[in-house]
């Protein structure tokens, strides 16, 4: 770690440098105020939805249907989150979500890790074409294929049941898996694989050893960014599956009642159910942005 | 680097190999071994693809001319051949031409909201103090993570009829009355809710990626081009602009196919019973599918939605493929 003081040394330096020397046309004194004005308001815009979604759920309900609204909490509560946890089918169908999830994102990995190592590994014939098919069925809906889906899993009895979804979930999941394991596995420089290679190694030995273990960060980025898709989707889910075998964006979309939404237990029952979207995308964010956009500016 | 070098100033020719056996010759030998193994490797992925979107698919355009309803479904009578009736009922539907049209002018609204408005406060993340910057982006972090349910959920609160905060907020302004005002009795007022929905959860995928294509610009650009007198309008249009371009594609593109498929918001924001003036491709082949179990029909249309969407797909895919061959 002796090069961290160094590094942070040449940042706060170039920093400097960026600040000082950008162009000066339209900068203004005014200009940076209005700016940072607009900036601010622009988050506050945009927050906004989301504060509003915590302050009601830890309201109590006669606060929450009330004619003028409150802007924090007056009577703080958890019964929203307690009411939500304990309304019929959350539970299970939590369970349902994570074991739904981890089997695809699981499958997903294996599968498109072997496909990412043909593909940034080996030059063979139809690797193109391959490549070709993986782009393009990223951009096939899953919801536009639902129907034939639906009466395909039908005949072989998996509608209604945690496999048939897993399935569908890690298709869905597994070109954008392949794509950006692909960048990851070419991250590590192939002279590394030649100088095991020459040292003896076989080439699952080059996998295991090389290869594996470097491309270890790109593999937890990948999961999580699948985990992420697999746990939001719910038309899918929705559509197969009855009420005890969905997960729980399913059950916050049957939330509401014929005597009306219940908005409390429904604004805690969407913290929880995207709190763990929340914190993993926030792990991940740099991440998604590259692996979508790979290349695109430099190359 | 000078100012002089860029922009794409072609790179210094790279000399030849100094051996004849050539360098490049021997990593194509290199990378050519591999007899089945890449093949063997592949197969599980490609697999999995085709048996449950190939097949599908293919499926998909058969049923589009089958007669296919809870009869044959349950009462195990095979599916009828119609030919090109489900076609025919479609296109002779003057509710489709509305629905299509709805579609179009939602997807292009909404991309042009959002990515002129993300651009701008990419642009507005360069201006703005660091401070203010990390304010923009935590927000828009969130945002981006939200769950499209959730985040569907979360408008329909804030815009309820009795208890919303947007209808006690307008209600403020003198003059006006907003309380119990329904923001889905008049479909105009409905879709700018979805709009709004919609274009709120774009901003930060876009604003965020093109921000980081900015960092990309190089600084001495812009300073020679200040020296040269452009105004900053002229700057961001003749050296920004050209260098965002590729990047500018790709989000364009993403958001036409996202915006284009459009369903969820419309289907949580009208419970599951969208009604007509809220119909879109997507969820109008899903209702007829599988509310009326008309299942050919609805896989006719899914097919033209398909063969409509395939149009923004070729600019993705071009721009894609020019990224996939710098490998």
């Amino acid at each position: 770690m002796v090069a961290v003081a160094p590094h942070s040394a040449v940042r706060r330096r170039r920093r400097k440098a960026r600040e000082s020397d950008t162009p000066t046309v339209g900068r203004s004194r005014a200009g940076t105020i209005a700016a940072n004005a607009a900036g601010m308001l622009f988050a506050l815009v945009m927050f906004f939805p989301i504060y509003w979604v915590v302050n009601t759920a830890f309201k109590p309900a006669p606060e929450i249907l009330q004619f003028d609204p409150t802007f924090y909490p007056h009577g703080f509560t958890l019964d929203n989150f307690s009411s939500a946890f304990h309304a019929p089918f959350f539970q299970q169908d939590l369970i349902n979500g994570v074991l739904i999830t981890v089997g695809a994102v699981l499958g997903a990995l294996v599968v498109g890790f072997l496909a990412a190592l043909a593909i940034a590994r080996f030059r063979f014939y139809g690797r193109k074409a391959i490549i070709l098919v993986v782009l393009s069925v990223q951009m096939v809906p899953l919801v536009a294929v639902l129907i034939p889906l639906f009466l395909m899993l039908q005949d072989f009895r998996l509608t209604n049941s945690l496999l048939g979804v897993t399935l569908v979930y890690i298709v869905l999941i597994l070109p954008y898996t392949v794509w950006t394991l692909r960048g990851f596995v070419q991250g590590v420089p192939r002279e590394l694989d030649e100088a095991a290679e020459i040292d003896g190694a076989s080439r699952f030995q080059v996998f295991w050893r090389i290869i594996l273990p470097l491309t270890g960060p790109g593999l937890v980025a990948t999961s999580v960014y699948g985990f992420i898709q697999a746990w939001n989707e719910f038309i899918i889910i929705n559509t197969l599956n009855e009420q005890a075998n969905q997960n729980l964006m399913a059950w916050l979309m049957q939330n509401q009642t014929s005597k009306g939404t219940f908005w409390g237990p429904l604004m805690a029952g969407s913290i929880l159910t995207a709190l763990p979207v929340v914190v993993f995308f926030l792990i991940v964010q740099r991440n998604i942005a590259t692996g979508l956009t790979a290349g695109a500016v430099k190359g | 680097m000078s100012v002089v070098d860029f922009p794409s100033a072609p790179p210094a020719p790279v000399p030849p190999a100094a051996s004849p056996a050539g360098t490049a010759a021997a990593r194509k030998r290199r990378r050519t071994t591999g007899g089945k193994a890449p093949y063997v490797l592949v197969l599980p992925c490609l697999a999995l693809l085709a048996a449950l979107l190939g097949y599908p698919l293919v499926r998909m355009a058969v049923l589009s001319f089958q007669q296919l309803g809870l009869r044959q479904l349950f009462g195990d009578l095979p599916p009828e051949n119609v030919g090109f009736d489900n076609y025919a009922r479609i296109f002779t539907e003057p509710a489709f031409y509305q629905v299509v049209g709805r579609t179009v002018a939602f997807t292009v609204v909404s991309v042009g909201l959002t990515v002129l408005i993300g651009l701008g406060v990419a642009l507005l993340m360069r201006r703005v103090a660091p401070s203010v910057r990390i304010m923009m982006i935590v927000a828009m972090m969130f945002v981006w993570a939200m769950p499209q349910l959730v985040a569907t959920q979360t408008f329909r609160w804030l815009v309820d009829s009795d208890f919303g905060v947007l209808n006690w907020l307008i209600d403020r302004i003198p003059g006006v009355d907003f309380a119990n005002h329904s923001w889905f009795a008049d479909p105009v007022q409905g879709w700018i809710v979805i709009t709004s929905i919609v274009v709120w959860a774009g901003i930060p995928f876009i604003a965020i990626t093109l921000n980081a294509g900015l960092t990309q610009v190089p600084r001495e650009l812009l300073e020679a081009a200040v020296i040269d007198g452009a105004s900053s309008w002229q700057a961001l249009r003749r050296v920004t602009m050209p260098i965002l371009k590729p990047l500018m594609v790709i989000v364009t593109t993403l958001s036409v196919i996202w915006n284009f498929g459009l369903f969820t918001q419309v289907w949580v924001v009208r419970n599951g019973r969208p009604e007509e003036e809220y119909q879109v491709l997507a969820t109008w082949a899903y209702s007829l599918a599988f509310k009326n179990n008309d299942y050919g029909l609805g896989s006719a249309i899914a097919i033209v939605t398909v063969l409509l969407m395939l149009g923004a797909m070729v600019f993705y895919m071009r721009q894609m493929f020019r990224i996939g061959d710098v490998d």
